[in-house]
């Protein structure tokens, strides 16, 4: 640092002030960590001192007020061997997959029928991004209504008319995660709408041209032209829904908590139940932690393939 | 030159952060922090009650009432910092007292203890004898029917579980409400919901009624009874009730949080709950349109559960004697009586002070019956960390009805559940 500010105070030429206010920045190391100071203390005091504490709790029988109890791998143990963690776990993986795919398919087909500058579009699309932007807990009692599982409810109103029986949506255990799944797909696909229409709006048109001189047909142009182009958005939104997808929790707990017979439990609703209703602090951290490297590991992975696939 | 003034201008906001995460600890404490587990007209009242407390007694008072109490109060206990006073379910003093988080009472130290009677104490009192909570309110469920749908369709009130089940039926294929739709009304509103075990508490009064149990015993020691014989029968009359034709139950009954709209917004008839629904249905459906009854008997009798709430004392309070004074003035007939009385909602459903008259201070005669039934009633263990074996019957029942399967199995597994349950804490018989 001495160096520079040497070099600069003998240069035969005073440095213009364009120069001058180029040079201090760099010369001042420590002014990018002071304007960091602030986000990175909200962090350590938010973030990562809860998050080691969590790591703590999760060696422990948690007792605020008689002090905790080292119990070592004792928690894990409990939370490995449950059987309901593993039919949570299994939950999470059927609605994390249904729901991801779905709303890329969703969010997909939405941005191809919603493309384009007319402003009516702009109208749509707007109205087509509300569930995004609409509270869980809202979206949640709406669906309640229209889930109402009598036979003059809304849904089965619909369809009643095309002579199918009331179904008991969020009742019925066989196909509770199924009705949720719905939900998360509805509120999730304009969010990824949106970055392929961000995605379609840098496709070459003159690819569209040339192709349809060659004689492309709408889904030879859809294939050929259009999915490719569309291939770093479909991988944001890949990685996006995958580690989504484990956090699945505030649609769950709205619409059945977890119920009926378990059949809608997810991995952190099992966490919150176990953390805030039994009060089994330590176990509840302890499967938070293998929440917490489950998605570091999927979330690295994504990032792998991406990248490998990037240096093809 | 420039720099020396404008760095101590970029440290200003970490100096400021510094403060606000440091600088609440040092304020010194001169009101006692009051919590309790209200909606917004059940807090109106309250805070009426403390503003009569801070008259006569000059204490000032900070209440908070939330219907997130648990959780909130959780994260209050990992900051070591409780509120003073607590008031809530008796249901959760053992395990605020097990984990050391409330005081001890000493009641005879207690002015006005005598004016509450033995079982309100006897419902305070942990196995090891010591008392936890001072007692503040009781009722017991009591059963609400629409007296409208019932006089329409030519009923007399029931009396008994076939009675019930008859007028529940006509309620669920008839047209009480007189709309010109047959089937369109629902018999009995439930609230089905495993949330903090809410089912169990609806589903203790029925199993009473038919002669079943979850667990038996007393003192700290219990033994499971929910798969016996009797408890099986019970179950699967019940269950009837849910998997019949046609189901008695409203839609959706068990993922509903609450089934009060139900009853309120004329879909259901009858609805099993605490008085404390009477503020609301008298608004809607309306006084006229409702009545409340003795529990219909079962071949159990018709004994419903007991609710009550108490007053615990925060283990982490600087302020004792504040502490003992509001207790002191909440059981007292002055307290008890500004909460039964203040605009809002009754926050002491029936007083616990022994020289009142609950339903002469209401003038109200259906207070009668909830003081009739309430005699006829039992309080779930709570002598004992009742809660998780309470989730593990809202959850087992909850999965039973949605399945519609036989129940003896599973209330074989939920027995062994409810035994771990208890054996964690020792109070397995």
């Amino acid at each position: 640092m001495s160096d520079l500010t040497g070099a600069t105070r003998q240069s035969p030429a005073p440095s213009t002030p364009a120069r001058a206010r180029r040079g201090r920045p760099q010369s001042q190391w420590w002014t990018v960590w002071v304007f960091l100071m602030p986000a990175l203390l909200l962090f350590l005091y938010f973030k990562f001192i809860p998050m080691f504490a969590g790591i703590e709790m999760s060696f422990q029988q948690v007792r605020p007020f008689l002090g905790n109890l080292w119990v070592g791998w004792d928690n894990y143990a409990r939370v490995v061997t449950d059987p309901r963690f593993h039919s949570a776990i299994s939950n999470t993986i059927l609605l994390g997959v249904g729901q991801s795919v779905g709303a890329v398919l969703g969010g997909l087909l939405l941005a191809l029928l919603l493309e384009g500058p007319s402003r009516v579009l702009w109208f749509i699309r707007t109205a087509a991004f509300l569930p995004v932007v609409t509270a869980t807990a809202v979206v949640g009692e709406i669906w309640r209504i229209i889930f109402f599982p009598a036979p003059n409810g809304f849904l089965n109103s619909v369809i009643g008319l095309f002579g199918m029986g009331p179904l008991r949506y969020l009742e019925d255990p066989a196909i509770a995660i199924y009705s949720v799944m719905a939900v998360g797909i509805w509120q999730n696909a304009p969010y990824y709408m949106v970055i392929f229409l961000a995605g379609l709006a840098g496709v070459d048109r003159s690819l569209y041209e040339a192709a349809a001189i060659d004689g492309a047909k709408l889904r030879h142009r859809l294939l050929y032209v259009t999915l490719p182009a569309l291939r770093p958005a479909m991988m944001i939104v890949m990685v996006l829904a995958a580690v989504r997808c484990l956090r699945v929790f505030t649609d769950v707990w709205v619409l059945t908590g977890g119920g009926p017979a378990g059949a809608t439990e997810v991995w952190m609703t099992r966490i919150y139940s176990l953390g805030f209703e039994r009060n089994q602090i330590g176990l509840a951290a302890a499967a938070s932690i293998l929440l917490l490297i489950t998605s570091v590991v999927l979330t690295m992975l994504a990032v792998y393939l991406t990248r490998a696939r990037r240096v093809k | 030159m420039k720099y020396t003034t404008t760095m101590p201008r970029a440290i200003a906001p970490l100096t400021l952060i510094a403060a606000l995460l440091c600088g609440s600890a040092a304020v010194a404490q001169d009101r006692l922090e009051v919590w309790s587990r209200s909606g917004p007209q059940a807090a109106a009242t309250y805070q009426a009650v403390f503003d009569a407390f801070t008259a006569k007694t000059g204490i000032q008072v900070e209440y908070l009432a939330t219907v997130e109490f648990e959780t909130q109060l959780r994260a209050r206990a990992a900051s070591r910092d409780l509120p003073d006073v607590l008031i809530y379910d008796q249901s959760s003093m053992a395990g605020y007292a097990n984990e050391g988080m409330i005081l001890p009472v000493d009641r005879a130290a207690l002015v006005g203890a005598d004016d509450l009677s033995d079982a309100s104490w006897d419902s305070v009192r942990m196995a090891n004898g010591d008392y936890y909570g001072v007692p503040f309110s009781q009722h017991a469920q009591v059963t609400f029917v629409r007296r409208d749908w019932r006089e329409a369709l030519g009923f007399d009130v029931p009396t008994t579980h076939e009675e019930l089940i008859a007028l529940a039926t006509a309620f669920a294929t008839g047209d009480p409400d007189g709309n010109g739709v047959n089937g369109d009304t629902y018999g009995m509103a439930v609230p089905g919901t495993t949330d903090r075990g809410f089912f169990a508490w609806w589903l203790s009064s029925y199993m009473m009624q038919r002669g079943g149990s979850f667990v038996e015993g007393a003192e700290g020691k219990y033994t499971v009874t929910v798969n016996s014989v009797e408890s099986v029968a019970a179950v699967e009359w019940i269950q009837s009730l849910f998997c019949g034709t046609p189901s008695l139950v409203q839609p959706g009954a068990l993922t509903n949080a609450s089934a009060t709209p139900f009853f309120a917004e004329g879909h259901a008839g009858i609805y099993q709950t605490g008085p404390y629904a009477i503020a609301n249905f008298d608004n809607a459906p309306g006084a006229d349109k409702y009545e409340i009854i003795i529990a219909p008997a079962g071949p159990g009798g018709a004994s419903t559960l007991t609710e009550r709430t108490s007053i615990y004392l925060g283990a982490t309070s600087t302020m004792p004697d504040a502490q003992k004074a509001l207790a002191e003035f909440l059981i007292s007939p002055e307290g008890q009586e500004i909460g039964m009385t203040a605009p809002g909602q009754p926050v002491v459903r029936l007083p616990v002070n022994t020289t009142l008259d609950g339903a002469a201070i209401y003038g109200d005669d259906r207070w009668r019956v909830v003081e009739a039934q309430l005699a006829d009633s039992q309080l779930m263990p709570s002598d004992i960390d009742f809660t998780a074996a309470r989730l593990e019957i809202a959850e087992g029942f909850q999965a039973m009805f949605a399945q519609c399967a036989p129940v003896g199995p599973a209330l074989d597994n939920l027995a062994l559940a409810i035994s771990d349950a208890l054996a964690d804490q020792d109070a397995l018989q």
